[in-house]
């Protein structure tokens, strides 16, 4: 059975392979991760202080926020626009030939078939990570600084935001009539999930929690070098409920109302899945910087608050006061407070027009029946504030390390000869010879 | 002695009835044909019996037990008219996956050579005309193991000697001891290949048997007419178009 799995495996390689949508994110993804990578290095060479200008503080300059994410952010953009296409045509190409009604009397499951599609996706998406992988090679090269676990934890992003947008992409193409309905259908996905993104973004609730888990938003979490067990179990369960719906809805040898209710049932479960996974609070802070995280002393005394806390924010959606008080406060307390109520009470977005009003701006912590304002979105005080709070003796100063930084004012030397030139040219090569030899 | 039993299979599409109460015996190792015209139901038999399309009621029988549309795949193979599986891929590629898929004991290059595809042997089947698509789907039915092996209008394209040669590669298999059911709209075809044969008509079977049972069936249906009645009406010596108006 197993050769019979890998010759069905290879057959899916050989339909990937064949495939121009396929060639054509190869092709692309070159230049993409090139540019970013190349504007990446010269930003952090600038800000390091090559040409003689002063440094930023080197405590600022990490290669996680400075070329890792951004020179990785190019296959966000390729598993977004270009990768859903090739997963799509996998299907439709089959659907529409008439294979499909072969496939099904094959002595395979249309689980397995769907399942080894998904493998042959996998093993063309690890291609096409080449680029990424040669700019961390020339990273290294110039001298630049990698921490494991920071670096390995946005490559787990990636693969999970590729394993949803390869699910959302199968389970359009097998339940749409055509390729172009599929990709239609999937695009449609991807702005909805922007626009959940972007209606969520500042408001508390059930549309928050949604909204954490749009693949954007669940990449940005690995992208801080935060590695959330809710965010894979999430991103996961909607990936493989994707295919699992593409397994039922392709056995079309089930009549519509039996398929039907079996998707249901799944989707059901898939809800289930999806809901106990972001109950998960679990999280690990990948980061060299332990930038999601409190120092530790503090981390120690914050997690002897037991008592539900509840927090009012004031601060419009689009108030920059916000955007650091959640990276800088929110997302740490999050990690060691299970009992942690956000209320996000500001009515407007910008909060221009509350500018006027007396509470705009207020922070309300409540704890124990105890009540107190802070209009801080500064750690150091937030943090004091919370310990009076909890009636909690502050921590000691601690003698943890201070995060040295890496400072690199390299330039990103023969990067556009191997990104503009030397990997299209391989990959028209490649399409070339792959061409040849299938004939 | 037979091979598969279909019992009572029915079909609709919306509220229109494509297969109504259907049954019929397959026998091992003949040649039975399912004809009748455009829109009869042909295709659509085919692919419920091989559980590509769900059937709204009936049943599949062998030895004696109900096969379940997934325990189809075990016991026949059915392929469909007018489809370009893998259009990327080459013909020998085909050929060979289904070679190794079955572990066949017919080789992919004895079919390149016995179906005249030789030299089509690394051509796309994107880029194959219509009946050397017909072929090419033949070569991997006659690759594939199971009792029986289901063709939708397998000459359907064919000039002339390609046809001589499809059917004397059916009539081999046949003598090979494997069972075939062709689905066949031209009569004179299948009448030269068939062993039996089974009328089709608005989803009804309307008729089974040999052309001469079928002949007496057509005489039966008029509720017996005499020899003189039948030569009257032409079907003494009637050939299976006849004996079809006759029945339909």
């Amino acid at each position: 059975m197993l050769s019979l799995r890998l010759l069905l495996f290879s057959k899916e390689w050989r339909e990937l392979t064949v495939s121009r949508a396929y060639w054509l994110l190869l092709l692309a993804v070159g230049p993409l991760v090139g540019h970013s990578f190349i504007n990446a290095v010269n930003l952090y060479a600038e800000a390091s202080g090559v040409g003689g200008g002063p440094g930023a503080l080197p405590q600022g300059l990490t290669p996680l926020d400075g070329m890792l994410a951004p020179t990785f952010g190019a296959y966000d953009l390729a598993v977004t626009l270009l990768f859903p296409f090739v997963a799509i045509r996998l299907i439709a190409a089959e659907k529409e030939s008439g294979a499909a009604k072969l496939g099904l009397q094959l002595p395979f499951g249309v689980g397995e078939t769907v399942a080894a599609k998904l493998l042959a996706l996998a093993a063309g998406w690890l291609i096409a990570w080449l680029p990424g992988l040669i700019a961390v090679a020339m990273w290294r090269a110039y001298g630049g600084h990698l921490y494991a676990p920071e670096t390995l934890n946005l490559l787990l992003g990636h693969c999970l935001r590729m394993l949803l947008s390869a699910g959302v992409a199968i389970a359009a193409a097998a339940l749409a009539e055509s390729a172009a309905s599929a990709a239609i259908v999937t695009l449609g996905f991807t702005v909805g999930t922007w626009a959940l993104d972007f209606i969520a973004a500042g408001r508390g609730g059930w549309l928050a929690t949604l909204a954490a888990y749009t693949p954007t938003a669940a990449l940005r979490y690995f992208e801080q070098g935060l590695l959330r067990l809710s965010a894979v179990f999430v991103m996961s369960a909607m990936a493989l409920g994707g295919l699992a719906i593409a397994a039922i809805w392709l056995h079309t040898g089930r009549k519509i109302g039996a398929r039907l209710l079996r998707a249901a049932v799944l989707m059901g479960f898939i809800a289930v899945a999806v809901w106990l996974g972001s109950l998960s609070r679990a999280s690990w802070d990948a980061s060299e910087n332990r930038r999601n995280s409190f120092s530790r002393a503090d981390e120690a005394a914050l997690r002897r608050i037991y008592e539900p806390m509840r927090i009012t924010v004031n601060l419009a959606a689009e108030d920059p006061r916000l955007m650091d008080y959640e990276r800088g406060i929110l997302n740490k307390l999050r990690r060691i407070l299970p009992r942690l109520e956000v209320d996000y009470a500001a009515q407007s977005r910008t909060g221009l027009f509350e500018g006027a009003e007396e509470s705009y701006g207020e922070i309300w912590y409540e704890l124990g029946g105890r009540k107190v304002m802070n209009r801080s979105t500064t750690e150091p005080i937030v943090v004091e504030q919370l310990y009076q709070l909890a009636g909690i003796t502050a921590p000691a100063n601690s003698d943890e390390p201070v995060f040295p930084g890496y400072p690199l004012a390299a330039h990103p030397k023969g990067a556009s000869l191997i990104f503009y030139a030397l990997w299209p040219l391989s990959v028209i090569s490649a399409w070339g010879l792959a061409r040849h030899r299938r004939r | 002695m037979n091979l598969l039993t279909v019992n009572g299979l029915s079909k609709k599409f919306g509220a229109r009835a494509v297969l109504q109460n259907v049954s019929f015996s397959v026998r091992r190792g003949e040649v039975l044909g399912l004809i009748g015209p455009n829109g009869a139901g042909k295709t659509t038999l085919f692919e419920c019996l091989a559980g590509v399309l769900p059937s709204d009621g009936g049943a599949l029988i062998s030895n004696k037990q109900v096969l379940a549309p997934a325990q189809r795949k075990n016991a026949l193979f059915y392929m469909p008219d007018g489809v370009t599986p893998w259009a990327e891929q080459s013909v020998i590629w085909a050929l060979e996956f289904f070679e190794r898929l079955y572990s066949a004991s017919v080789k992919a290059p004895d079919l390149l050579d016995a179906l005249k595809l030789e030299s089509l042997r690394h051509a796309r089947i994107g880029s194959l005309s219509k009946g050397e698509r017909k072929r090419l789907l033949l070569a991997l039915g006659l690759l594939t193991p199971q009792p029986l092996l289901m063709l939708d209008e397998p000459f359907d394209g064919l000039d002339l000697r390609q046809m001589r040669d499809v059917m004397a590669s059916l009539r081999s298999q046949a003598e090979r001891g494997r069972t075939l059911m062709l689905s066949i709209h031209q009569l004179v075809d299948a009448a030269r290949v068939c062993d039996r044969l089974i009328l089709l008509s608005d989803g009804r079977v309307v008729g089974e048997g040999t052309i001469d049972e079928l002949r007496a069936q057509a005489n039966l249906s008029d509720g017996g007419p005499s020899e003189a009645g039948l030569a009257e009406a032409g079907l003494a010596k009637a050939g299976l178009e006849e004996i079809f108006l006759a029945l339909t």
